[in-house]
């Protein structure tokens, strides 16, 4: 397997009248088709680290490499691009465009890609069958309850095939059945289309699902959890516990 | 491309706001549609009543003299020229009239009832009387309306013309209605009544010359000057002066229609900073789908051009009903020059106001869907 992030004394600082270090120096390389999760308190930098992932934000110091291209210093289109191209986003609260319906949300990476409306549908509603929402196609956010967008905003997420998934508390906002439902649903995809999900999570109980376990801290990753058959077995010395944020 | 799929979408879904932002630069194109049209109107009015109520072409006694006295002669000259359709030789001044104890200012013209009518169409404005009956009735005159009002003058009262030592005693044979300021001072006189007034003997104080042509006055007064050595003058010249001044009033009027736009583009300019703050987290999901920042400013510039069409086709419907209201109101011949103000509108002016509009939308959208397409993804998703 192919390192699809490598992650080199990545370092971001937020001068905001008070320095405040987001990310100390981190050093993570993430495998093509890992299915991750990062736990870690409240502040503790999981976001920060996810947003330079996502290209959404530049680091302070250090470099990110995606595909063996390091993509720390690339011009906005270029950026651009890659969030279309590359990476798909779920983020906490589902962030659907309020005016278009669930099949022209999924459609609309596509329509940036520049792919063909009527093709860009075609896709869209076989996203959103696989979702289980093969009925809901023309509804829009407000006609749709938070499991149902959350579902939406998935296959949003996955409709230009994206080779990384990027969830931030993803399912922070839904109950546990429906948060069941979904990270079934992308562990499912993880099987089936190789592709990588980094999926950052305060629920110890959903951080379990997955197959590796980053705990940060302080902007440092303090503890590294791998998947054994049903457990886990830790490659550092470090205590899990659940973080209450 | 998306961008215009998106730029519709939030059109559409903001009805109030566009609603209110159409019909701020709807009104501001109506507004300056009406008074372009007004002016235009003006000069219109002002250049048909030029030629309907004063001669085509006036021919003035020669440097030095008050009076033509070889009017006949000068006359039989004028018609030689085949665009010529008719002469009048004319004796005009300022006299006072007076009837019981009021007294009024009066312009009289002396004339020929014949050769008048031919020049102006003295009988169709007639609302009262025969023109013609002055050439058998030597005290007699025919009176505008306004005038005849202000003097409490009905039909066949006698009223005096007094001028100096000068008096004359007429009697009122008919009403004349031109539907402009001169109802309030016009009396028309028989030539020899008028001279008998003026005391000078038989002379004209100018040659109406009336033409098949009116855009050849110009050429035949020129023609005219180098023939004799009277002064001839085309109405184009007679109302140089007020044209002149009407351009003139005409670059200030731009500078007004210009700040009018300005306005309204503010206005523009503030719903569309109101839409973009609104949705800044919607364009942080943009970007984190992968819309370049060129993209977000072509979606904001498209939503602020996009209303530009309807708000000029609205501006224009209602400039288009303006100018009918406008139309059917009556005014004072003191307010204006004819009795209904005329709106004229066309479609050359229409199409440069709604240039301008969109123009005003584009500029108006920049700056906001700049801003927008400066903003930091980060932010703008956990905006809220
Ligand atoms: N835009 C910002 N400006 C200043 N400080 C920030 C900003 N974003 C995050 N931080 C700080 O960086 C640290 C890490 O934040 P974050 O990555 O959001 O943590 P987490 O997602 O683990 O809760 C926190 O101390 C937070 O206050
Ligand atoms: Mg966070």
């Amino acid at each position: 397997m192919s390192n699809i992030i490598e992650i080199k004394n990545l370092r971001k600082i937020y001068e905001d009248g008070v320095e405040v270090v987001a990310l100390d120096g981190m050093d993570l390389i993430i495998e093509e088709g890992e299915f991750l999760a990062i736990v870690g308190p409240s502040g503790s930098g999981k976001s920060t680290l996810l947003n330079m992932i996502g290209l959404l934000d530049t680091p302070t110091s250090g470099e990110i490499w995606l595909k063996e291209k390091n993509i720390t210093k690339i011009d906005p289109k270029e950026r651009a691009r890659l969030r279309n191209r590359e990476l798909g986003f779920v983020f906490q609260y589902h962030h659907l465009l309020p005016e278009f319906s669930a099949v022209e949300n999924v459609m609309m990476p596509l329509l940036i890609a520049g792919v063909d409306k009527k093709e860009a549908r075609e896709r869209s509603i076989t996203f959103l069958e696989e979702m289980g929402l093969g009925d809901r196609l023309g509804n829009r956010p407000t006609q749709l309850s938070g499991g149902q967008n959350q579902r939406v905003a998935v296959a949003r997420a996955l409709a230009n095939h994206p080779s990384i998934v990027i969830g931030d508390e993803l399912t922070g906002n839904l109950d546990s059945k429906s948060s069941d439902m979904v990270y079934d649903l992308l562990r499912e995809l993880n099987r089936e289309m190789n592709q990588t999900f980094i999926l950052v999570t305060h629920d110890m109980k959903m951080a379990e699902k997955t197959d590796r376990i980053l705990r940060l801290v302080d902007g440092r990753i303090v503890c590294e959890m791998l998947r054994e058959g049903d457990g886990f077995v830790t490659r550092d010395l470090c205590e899990l516990e659940e973080d209450h944020t | 491309m998306f961008e215009w799929t998106v730029a519709n979408r939030h059109i559409l879904g903001n009805p109030r706001m566009v609603l209110f932002t159409v019909l701020s630069v709807a009104l501001a194109v109506a507004v300056i549609m009406v008074l372009m049209g007004l002016t235009e109107g003006y000069r219109e009015n002002l250049i048909s009543n030029t030629v309907e109520n004063s001669p085509h072409l006036i021919v003035d006694p020669k440097e030095d003299e008050d009076y033509i006295t070889l009017y006949r002669t000068l006359s039989k000259i004028i018609l030689d020229h085949p665009e010529v359709e008719a002469v009048s030789p004319r004796l005009i001044g300022k006299v006072a009239a007076k009837y019981k104890d009021n007294v009024e200012g009066v312009n009289f013209v002396g004339a020929y009832p014949h050769q008048e009518d031919k020049l102006l169409k003295v009988q169709e404005d007639m609302i009262w009387g025969d023109y013609y009956d002055l050439r058998f009735k030597m005290h007699s005159a025919v009176v505008g309306t306004d005038l005849a009002e202000d003097l409490e003058l009905k039909r066949g009262d006698d009223f005096r013309l007094i001028r100096q030592n000068r008096s004359v005693r007429v009697t009122a044979a008919g009403f004349i209605e031109t539907g402009t300021g001169l109802d309030q001072t016009l009396v028309y006189l028989p030539l020899e009544t008028a001279q008998d007034l003026l005391g000078e003997g038989d002379v004209v104080s100018e040659v109406g010359v009336r033409l098949t042509d009116i855009y050849a006055a110009p050429v035949i007064a020129d023609d005219l000057n180098i023939e004799t050595r009277y002064k001839a003058q085309s109405w184009q010249e007679q109302s140089r002066d007020i044209l002149e001044q009407l351009d003139t009033q005409q670059v200030y009027s731009y500078l007004f229609y210009l700040l009018i736009f300005i306005i309204s583009g503010f206005g523009i300019a503030n719903t569309m900073i109101m839409i973009i703050t609104r949705r800044t987290k919607e364009i942080g999901i943009l970007m984190a789908m992968g819309a370049t920042r060129g993209s977000i400013m072509k979606i904001f510039i498209l939503e602020s051009v996009i209303l530009g069409p309807p708000s000029a086709l609205l501006g224009g419907a209602l400039a288009c009903v303006a100018a009918r209201v406008i139309g059917t109101i009556e005014v004072p011949s003191e307010v204006y020059i004819a009795t209904h103000m005329t709106v004229a509108l066309d479609l050359e002016t229409f199409a440069y106001v709604t240039l301008f509009a969109l123009l005003v939308n584009l500029a108006a959208g920049i700056y906001p869907a700049y801003k927008a397409s400066n903003l930091d993804p980060v932010e703008a998703i956990a905006s809220e």
